[in-house]
């Protein structure tokens, strides 16, 4: 599964990745805030993509509509933090896949990406 | 620790994020204040930045510093919301400054391994007060509570479009969620949410997911109930159900068209009104075709590995590489200058090590361009310093920062920082006076600080200059004098000599003192700091105008320019920088004063002589002058001569830190380190200021 990893704290990508190297997933790029991830995906094409909500330039939303425009296939996971279960709904209702939220541990993540492969 | 996933590299990144939002949001706080208010811009970021804390520290399972973070997101969200909203803006910028205090405290523990356990109690009260009152004073609360004492829907449904009558099946479901997988009410809204292309007719229950977050608890006691009509499979179905993300346990049995009409009746006179938005099905398929084409566009595109321009180094692989370029330096210098080959001067071998030293001096200057840092950041926290002196000390002064793009090895950067502070403190707190007394002294009752960096030579010059009442000379004469620090008079010493006194250990002007300086333990500390960086101080004054501060710091540590110069068997390297000139005496013009000091007159200056062997005590052959040679140094305007056999050449060393026999028992004066030269043996580096020179220019 090739994976792109959206998150403006560099902490938080450094953290999805370790969690999840052991595993057989293929982190294909990082992006920093919304244009970037939209960019980001149009080069290289992710099959999954963890989408972090507050960000700059273009909000995780706007950014997982605008790649919803481009692919439809894509599976998308929300990344979120207590109390933004508004935001969650809207990213459902956009086309969100699944969501995860902060903090979660290395098994939540993984279940939640295995579930992405059906 | 507890998390099997958090591991070094993890809390790397996490230490260092939340460091440089920390200050980030630091800068912004004081920009801020500045200006009196949070542009909307500065509000966006702030939230970001707490939203960033909060979630990473909750993966760290740092609680306390997560909570805090939350609710000062909490302030921001609330004033973000309410564009017209009223906020007191001063105690807010406390709080958060507050915060950003605490929050440094914590990163220095966990950087160190230690579990950050600062009670943020009180912190939190304050920020969470704040929130309160906010909302309170704006009438924010009471819509909030309106809307929970709204009757709520027990149960909701969702009617397809196209629904169909016939061979519609019946089916019940109940779904369990996992524990801790979190906003169950979302999660249940996702399976609704993504079950309407399989289904005629869905009911739903607890139904108000959407809007209370209550629903959570109801979800985790009795799970989420479902009636569903559908003509889709009966395993389509069972199967999308199976799919749902942490389900813990699935209920789902067909049955009858009774029990449907008894889920619907019993909830039938809730309202129905905000029924779910359904997915225009025809315009998502022809978006699905056309972003197939473009898909296939661009897949020529793809590439497997992303481009990066900036990575991160660990400063100690750096440290590594400076001290790998100096070995290399060495090196070269052992073949290039190997007595054995200079001697038979082959004129291909004198090519070619040219070429290695071109090749080598450059691969220095990238090294030491590597590890150059701005000073910009260290004079950011300036600007705090200054806010928090003039507050506590109801004083006026404006802080201007020039030059903050000149750059400094990453080393020195880590050792003015503590110096600056306590000088700029010491501006304030001494220096500049009220605006009282600046009135009476006809002065702008605010008072101007300025902070400047400039490269000179070798060196950067870090100024600190403010416009307050200047040192009294007589006073801190009497004051010496009285501590028993000097024994000349007065009148034998030049301004700059007395002024330097305020760097002796013990020395402090203040009377009283004060929560920020005067301590006794200030301006020599802050020389001792510099000094250790192979840097000086410079103190100037005029009484009623200003004190002026200059911190001189060399570019760099590691490698320098050096005459060598031999005493004996022994080796010296002087800094080519200390060096006015050398010359070979006569005798006749060497000068000795009752006491036996001898001194040399060069063009009318009288200048003292230090006979290298006789102040370390070695065997030579070369005692007079007029065999030897003198070398004029000169250091912070003042100078001597020092006698050595001969010269041996310039040549670029590497700095070593002397042995700590020699630097801590021994305590041998006038060494600034070791070094090795290209014949193998070992070279004391002198310091120049060591040396017990004279102001030979003002008297």
């Amino acid at each position: 599964m090739r994976l792109m990893i959206v998150d403006d704290a560099s902490f938080m990508r450094v953290a999805i990745r370790r969690m999840i190297e052991k595993e057989d997933y293929e982190v294909v790029c990082e992006a920093e805030d919304g244009q970037d991830a939209v960019d980001k995906f149009k080069k290289y094409r992710p099959d999954v993509i963890t989408m972090d909500i507050t960000m700059p330039n273009l909000s995780g939303i706007e950014a997982l509509k605008e790649i919803k425009k481009i692919s439809s296939t894509v599976k998308v996971i929300m990344v979120s933090a207590m109390g933004q279960e508004a935001l969650i709904r809207e990213a459902v209702m956009n086309g969100a896949n699944s969501f995860i939220v902060k903090p979660f541990k290395e098994d939540k993540l993984i279940e939640v990406l295995e579930s992405m492969k059906s | 620790m507890e998390n099997s996933y958090i591991d070094e590299p993890m809390l790397e990144a996490y230490v260092y994020e939340t460091s440089q939002i920390i200050e980030t949001l630091e800068q912004l706080m004081i920009q801020s204040e500045k200006v009196g208010t949070f542009s909307e811009e500065a509000m966006n970021e702030i939230f970001r930045f707490m939203h960033t804390i909060k979630g990473s520290s909750a993966m760290m399972m740092f609680n306390e510093i997560s909570t805090l973070a939350h609710k000062i997101e909490d302030i921001f969200y609330v004033i973000r919301e309410n564009k017209t909203i009223e906020y007191d803006f001063a105690t807010l910028v406390d709080c958060i400054l507050e915060s950003v205090d605490y929050y440094k405290i914590e990163m220095i523990k966990i950087r160190n391994g230690e579990r950050p356990d600062g009670d943020t109690a009180s912190l939190t009260d304050k920020v969470n007060d704040y929130l309160v009152k906010l909302k309170k004073d704006n009438g924010l609360d009471k819509s909030k509570k309106e809307d929970k004492e709204k009757p709520k829907a027990d149960q909701k449904y969702y009617i397809s479009p196209n629904r169909k009558e016939d061979q519609a099946k019946y089916y019940k479901v109940k779904i369990t969620f996992k524990k801790n997988c979190e906003m169950e009410n979302i999660r249940a809204y996702t399976v609704i949410h993504n079950i309407v292309d399989l289904v005629e007719e869905v009911l739903y229950k607890p139904s108000d997911i959407i809007d209370n977050d209550q629903s959570v608890d109801e979800i985790r006691s009795n799970g989420f109930h479902m009636a569903i009509r559908s003509t889709a499979h009966e395993a389509d179905i069972q199967k999308y159900l199976d799919s749902t993300i942490f389900l813990e346990k699935l209920d789902f049995e067909e049955t009858n068209q009774e029990w449907f009409k008894e889920f619907e009746v019993i909830y039938q006179d809730q309202e129905i009104s905000d029924e779910i938005k359904i997915p225009e099905t025809s315009k998502k398929y022809v978006e699905i075709q056309k972003n197939k084409k473009e898909k296939e566009d661009s897949k020529q595109e793809v590439t497997a590995t992303a481009a990066q321009s900036i990575i991160s180094v660990n400063v100690d692989k750096l440290d590594k590489l400076m001290d790998m370029v100096g070995e290399l330096v060495i090196a070269e210098a052992m073949v290039s200058q190997n007595p054995e080959v200079v001697r038979l001067e082959i004129e291909s071998f004198d090519k070619a090590s040219r070429q290695l030293h071109k090749i080598s001096s450059e691969l220095q200057d990238m090294v030491m361009a590597i590890r150059m840092v701005a000073l910009s950041t260290t004079f950011m926290k300036m600007h705090r310093i200054v806010r928090d002196m003039t507050r506590k000390l109801s004083k006026d002064v404006v802080l201007d920062v020039y030059g903050e793009e000149t750059e400094v090895d990453k080393n020195i950067i880590e050792k003015i920082a503590d110096p600056l502070m306590h000088i700029i403190r010491n501006a304030i707190d001494h220096g500049i006076e009220d605006a009282e007394e600046r009135k009476i002294a006809g002065k702008d009752p605010q008072g101007n600080l300025t902070l400047e960096a400039k490269n000179s030579g070798s060196d950067v010059l870090i100024i600190v200059k403010d416009d307050g009442k200047g040192l009294n000379k007589e006073k801190i004469y009497e004051k010496a004098y009285n501590l028993g620090l000097i024994y000349q008079s007065i009148e034998d010493m030049n301004d700059k000599d007395i002024y330097r006194l305020i760097l002796h250990p013990g020395f402090s002007m203040k009377e009283q003192v004060t929560e920020f300086s005067g301590r006794g333990v200030g301006m020599d500390v802050v020389a001792k700091n510099i000094e250790s960086i192979g840097g000086s101080v410079i103190v100037d004054s005029v009484l009623g105008k200003g004190t002026t501060i200059i911190l001189k710091i060399p570019l760099t540590l590691a490698i320098i320019e050096g005459m060598n110069v031999k005493v004996g068997d022994s080796r010296f390297t002087i800094p080519i920088v200390s060096i006015k000139e050398s010359f070979r005496p006569l005798n006749k013009e060497i000068i000795r004063d009752p006491e036996g000091r001898e001194m040399i007159m060069v063009r009318g200056l009288c200048y003292p002589i230090i006979k290298l062997y006789e102040h370390y005590g070695l065997q030579t052959n070369v005692q007079d002058y007029e065999k030897g040679i003198l070398i004029m140094v000169e250091e912070d305007d003042r100078s001597c001569c020092l006698m050595a056999d001969e010269l041996l050449g310039q040549q670029q060393v590497v700095v070593k830190s002397l042995p700590n026999y020699i630097k801590k028992y021994k305590q041998i004066k006038g060494l600034g380190g070791c070094t090795l030269l290209g014949d193998g043996s070992i070279s004391l580096i002198l310091d120049v200021g060591e040396f017990e020179l004279s102001n030979v220019h003002e008297k």
